[in-house]
């Protein structure tokens, strides 16, 4: 009873049942063009609230929802013409999702483009609509003090400029370099240097690399989580910022690699993973009536899955489905 | 059926009386933690306050599957009439504060537990862990009533568990 058996001898246990689906975020090397793989075989059976590195948790999403847009075709010959065979004309295959919290890594996704960090402008700064020219960046000290890592940064005296609770953005200075730009994550595309002004801040106001000071000691800013880049390079400054800004029409397209989790009800799994993700919309949100007139705010994304070639066949594709089975004996 | 009743109620007792040691209930002169099931005491018109009462309201059994799916709903009852000390008027307080918990025990991960057999157990003797879990929704709090000094609550929870070989 515990188990049926088909004709084929596969044993089929009964259907998944989950209540939410949990997202994660891994890095593309936008340079090298390799995104990051998720290894079902090894890791498929994670702790949810502790990802692999290098997947960061984005929270559940909702509202999760996958097309197959993948076209197939009769191949017909004869008179009359009789289908012989089967061909894919097109292979495609789209995420909607709405993610249940709002961060940096959710509304740079959601955003599509390359986002903003709203750094703390100059004084006198002229206005701009993704922000002003911003406040001269804080280095991190060296030699002096412990060393700065993922989670603490040491800026010295120059500490007393910020609060708990300040966001930062921790990134290179912008010393012309074109092409993909941003510490851990590529989040923007430099065609020229003459196109960012030379701004010794451009890297810190595109960069991923943020986070928020929940405590200030001996002149070390204390972080809440760790750096997405981890312990920060040598010629890497500190930038405050307000807030985050995202455009609709910019010409870079953010890529990422995709895990969603379906966690079953008797220990079973459904994982679902795309490599390659690119957003298929600008930034957009909806609105979820809590009670008249207040409206929860919901960030909402829609991908295009990219091709990789699967090692184990060179076969291209688009996304890869696991489903771990349970383990309780019954199911 | 029995064992899904069985295992929801001793996940929902241990997870109250965790959250909340002291809320108990002296039942036949035994003092145990304040969660109990309406249908396994002595039938009385009496209703205790500070406590959570369960009732089996609801079931469904969906045979499609390769394992019967039995879906059963649970009435969770409680009420206050406040603390003497403060002449009832915390009464809305101590209400809120056990729809709190109620909201803790339910919605803390895992939201699902390994269904056991307690038929044989008993004093020396443990339940016996079976093939598959037990697993819920999110509860559903009703509205508050007031009877006279009396503040009360019925929360609805679906619970489902697979009816094992053995079960029927």
């Amino acid at each position: 009873m515990s188990t049926t058996t088909t004709g084929g001898g596969v044993e089929a246990s009964v259907a998944p049942v989950t209540r939410r689906v949990r997202a994660y975020f891994a890095p593309v090397n936008r340079s090298a063009g390799v995104p990051t793989l998720f290894d079902a075989a090894q890791l498929g059976r994670f702790d949810l609230h502790a990802p692999p590195a290098p997947w960061v948790d984005l929270g559940w999403v909702s509202g999760f929802t996958r097309k197959c847009g993948t076209k197939v075709d009769a191949l017909r010959a004869g008179a009359p013409a009789m289908a012989v065979g089967q061909v894919r004309t097109e292979v495609e295959a789209t995420v909607l999702l709405a993610f249940e919290t709002w961060g940096k890594l959710q509304v740079t996704l959601a955003s599509g483009s390359q986002q903003t960090n709203l750094l703390t402008t100059a004084a006198g700064a002229a206005p701009n609509a993704s922000g002003g020219v911003a406040a001269a960046p804080v280095p991190l000290l060296t030699g002096t003090g412990p060393a700065s890592t993922a989670t603490s940064l040491n800026v010295g005296a120059a500490a007393t400029g910020f609060s708990v609770g300040s966001l930062v953005a921790v990134d290179v200075d912008y010393t012309g370099q074109l092409g993909y730009v941003g510490t851990g994550v590529s989040s923007a595309y430099v065609q020229s240097a003459s196109a960012v002004g030379g701004d010794i801040n451009y890297v810190r106001r595109v960069t991923l690399n943020v986070g928020v000071v929940v405590a200030i000691t001996a002149g070390v800013l204390e972080l809440a989580s760790p750096l997405p880049a981890g312990v920060p390079t040598a010629g890497m400054q500190v930038s405050q910022l307000v807030g985050f800004c995202d455009r609709e029409g910019a010409s870079f397209f953010q890529e990422w690699s995709g895990l969603f989790v379906m966690p079953g009800a008797q220990g079973d799994r459904v994982l679902v993973h795309y490599p390659r993700l690119q957003a298929m919309q600008g930034s957009t949100e909806t609105e979820e009536a809590l009670a008249a007139p207040l409206e929860r705010i919901r960030l909402t994304g829609a991908f295009r899955a990219l091709p990789v070639k699967d090692a184990n066949d060179g076969e291209t594709v688009l996304c890869f489905r696991s489903y771990l089975p349970a383990v309780l004996p019954g199911v | 059926m029995q064992n899904e009743k069985d295992t929801f109620y001793m996940m929902l007792q241990s997870r109250l009386a965790a959250l909340n040691p002291a809320r108990t209930i002296v039942v036949r002169g035994v003092v145990r933690p304040g969660t109990l099931v309406d249908e396994n005491e002595l039938p009385s018109a009496w209703v205790p306050v500070d406590v959570f009462r369960l009732q089996w309201t609801g079931l469904q059994v969906n045979n499609t599957g390769p394992l019967p799916l039995v879906a059963m709903e649970c009435s969770i009852q409680y009420a206050t009439d406040g603390s003497s000390g403060n002449g009832g008027m915390d009464r809305g307080r101590l209400l809120a504060a056990m729809d709190a918990e109620l909201a803790a025990a339910l919605g803390a991960e895992p939201h699902a537990v390994g269904k056991m057999n307690f038929s044989a157990a008993g004093a020396g003797v443990a339940a016996t862990p079976m093939g598959t879990n037990v697993f819920w929704a999110d509860p559903v709090f009703g509205g508050a009533k007031a009877v006279d000094e009396r503040l009360e609550r019925t929360t609805t929870v679906q619970v489902f568990a697979y009816q094992e070989a053995g079960e029927l």
